[in-house]
């Protein structure tokens, strides 16, 4: 395993458009912050005086982990992993490839290698976040809170990144999923990026929806990942649930147990459709 | 010894009932220890199939494949023990020669040690660094053939070796997989359309027409099974009457054409001296790969598999 996993990372580590997927986020960081930082600089103003609440300045040095699990960081991620996984179809590769090696193992090294990278570039940018938003506000010796240890630091990006975590595992198993099943690049892009959306959409509009399709959108809310997702999300960083308000007058309120089975059951379920329909399919 | 490659009733269909196409029936074949074995057919014969589910590309949908003595469906371990070359050889084409090597020397959970001997063998030292996406058919051709032996494999599959090669590269080719089977005592199994390669590199062949196995036999027993007797007599209208009742004769310039067997041959001799003819010579004409072949793939069904 660890074999597949070292040439799966030779072979990304060299590839132009999965490395723009990837450090894309540091890389944007950087850029937008710099600009950002100059901008505020510029203006010439005075230190604030008044320091933010602990909780708000650490809530914000670590604000890049909503990236990640936005509508955009996660099409970002689908891009980056369908290219991982169809790739192999456009350059015909898995021919080179799969005679050497049990398919399981080459699949488990494409989720391994692509989720460890983007972690990587993640975690960079998160540090990066971090500090260049703390560094303007040392220039100007703005007032701080108390309390900023590295311990009560470290713990925000803790939890920024379990937050994180869901989103970008269902997102690339759908990614792989939709490559291995087309096994086209664009396809694989396209599916993804639709299905993502959609399930954002339903998540917003479900409430609405209800009304001309009473029961059957209340149950598909709490089937599909979407409301769990962001009940995860609340949970593991304001300590609360999400609570859904329906118009029939129910409520969807679901524990984090609860939440989490259902998003570790669709991720599950569809990394497993991914090792059972490669491990089945012809390659031409 | 233990057969390397035992196909039995291997077959491949697409589709399912009257819509099927059936891809491969019934292949049935053994290679054996540093034998070199080629696979003809015309295009869409069902080749490239058959050598997919050797190399577990492709789900078989019936018979058996055994490689070393054990199935694929137990175990895909023997392939480990394969080295092969499809479709003129696929890489990534943003990594360079070497690169897509140790790619593979990784996935194989091998060293890099050989890389550059294999880089040099196959003529590619001084390209190995070079993006494959700037090699030609030729270089990618090589880089395949380095990829195959990278695993020291005992089995090399290779899918048209020499094509986009030049005629120096398709020399060195032959010298080199004839020097596997020779001097490594590798076993290689390798489709080609070049007929007259393969006349001159394999030990055996099996012609396979329409998904079909028509034919398998030494190149010699091929060559001479189809090749009847050129026969020089005087006076030929004489000698032609002897054995037109016997034989499927024809006048070919200032010689027959008998279409007998060795063991005809006694016999052919004595008709000959019988009716009177004077004898100068009687040999047997040597058709070439490519007549037996187009003879057989031209002819309907299977005619001995």
């Amino acid at each position: 395993m660890l074999d597949a996993i070292s040439a799966e990372t030779l072979k990304l580590r060299r590839h132009r458009a999965t490395w723009f997927l990837v450090w894309i986020f540091p890389i944007g960081a950087l850029i937008l912050y710099s600009i950002a930082i100059m901008v505020q600089l510029g203006r010439g103003l005075p230190p604030s005086p008044v320091a933010p609440e602990l909780e708000t300045w650490l809530e914000s040095a670590a604000n890049f982990w909503g990236l990640p699990r936005s509508g955009f960081g996660r099409i970002i991620v689908t891009a980056y992993v369908a290219i991982v996984f169809a790739g192999e179809y456009a350059w015909n590769t898995w021919k080179l490839i799969v005679p050497h090696r049990a398919r399981p193992s080459l699949i488990a090294a494409k989720f391994a290698v692509s989720l460890l990278l983007l972690y990587a570039a993640f975690f960079a940018a998160a540090l990066l976040v971090n500090f260049l938003g703390w560094f303007p506000e040392a220039v100007k010796g703005d007032a701080m809170p108390e309390g900023i240890t590295p311990g009560a630091l470290g713990m925000a990006h803790l939890k920024g990144l379990a937050a994180s975590l869901p989103a970008v595992l269902l997102s690339a198993a759908i990614a792989a999923l939709a490559a291995i099943l087309t096994r086209t690049t664009a396809a694989a892009i396209v599916i993804g990026i639709i299905v993502i959306t959609l399930e954002q959409l339903f998540t917003t509009f479900a409430p609405v929806l209800s009304l001309y399709l009473p029961g059957v959108v209340d149950g598909l809310f709490t089937m599909l990942p979407g409301y769990h997702l962001g009940n995860l999300t609340s949970w593991i960083l304001d300590g609360s649930g999400r609570v859904v308000p329906f118009p029939d007058g129910t409520t969807v309120a679901w524990g984090w147990e609860g939440s989490l089975a259902m998003v570790a059951a669709w991720i599950a379920g569809l990394m497993a459709l991914s090792f059972w329909r490669f491990g089945r399919q012809d390659i031409n | 010894m233990e057969p390397v490659l035992e196909l039995a009733d291997l077959s491949k269909s697409y589709g399912h009932g009257e819509r099927a196409v059936h891809a491969v029936r019934h292949v049935s074949l053994t290679v054996g220890p540093a034998e070199v074995y080629g696979f003809l057919g015309p295009n869409g014969a069902g080749k490239s199939t058959t050598i997919r589910m050797l190399l577990g590309l492709i789900r078989p949908s019936g018979g058996e494949l055994r490689l070393f003595g054990q199935t694929l469906a137990d175990s895909p371990s023997p392939l480990r023990r394969v080295g092969s070359l499809v479709d003129g050889g696929n890489f990534y084409p943003f990594l360079s020669g070497r690169r897509n090597l140790e790619v593979l020397a990784r996935t194989m959970g091998r060293g890099r040690e050989r890389i550059d001997d294999l880089l040099a063998q196959v003529g590619l030292a001084k390209d190995g660094g070079r993006k494959v996406k700037g090699y030609s058919t030729g270089m990618r051709q090589r880089l395949g053939v380095a990829a195959a032996l990278l695993g020291d494999p005992d089995l090399i599959i290779l899918d048209e070796p020499a094509n986009g090669l030049d005629a120096a590269g398709i020399q060195e080719m032959r010298v080199l997989i004839r020097s596997l089977a020779e001097e490594h005592g590798k076993t290689v199994f390798l489709s080609s359309h070049l007929l007259h390669e393969v006349q001159q590199l394999c030990d055996r062949v099996a012609i396979i027409s329409q998904g079909t196995m028509i034919h398998e036999a030494r190149i010699a027993d091929l060559l001479r099974h189809d090749s009847g007797y050129r026969v020089e007599a005087s006076p030929i209208t004489v000698a032609e009457a002897a054995l037109a009742a016997r034989w499927p004769t024809r006048i070919d310039g200032e010689a027959l054409l008998v279409d007998a067997t060795r063991e005809d041959v006694p016999d052919l001799v004595r008709r000959l001296v019988g009716a009177g003819a004077d004898v100068h010579s009687v040999a047997p004409t040597q058709r070439n790969l490519e007549e037996v072949f187009l003879s057989m793939t031209q002819s309907e069904g299977p005619a001995n598999a």
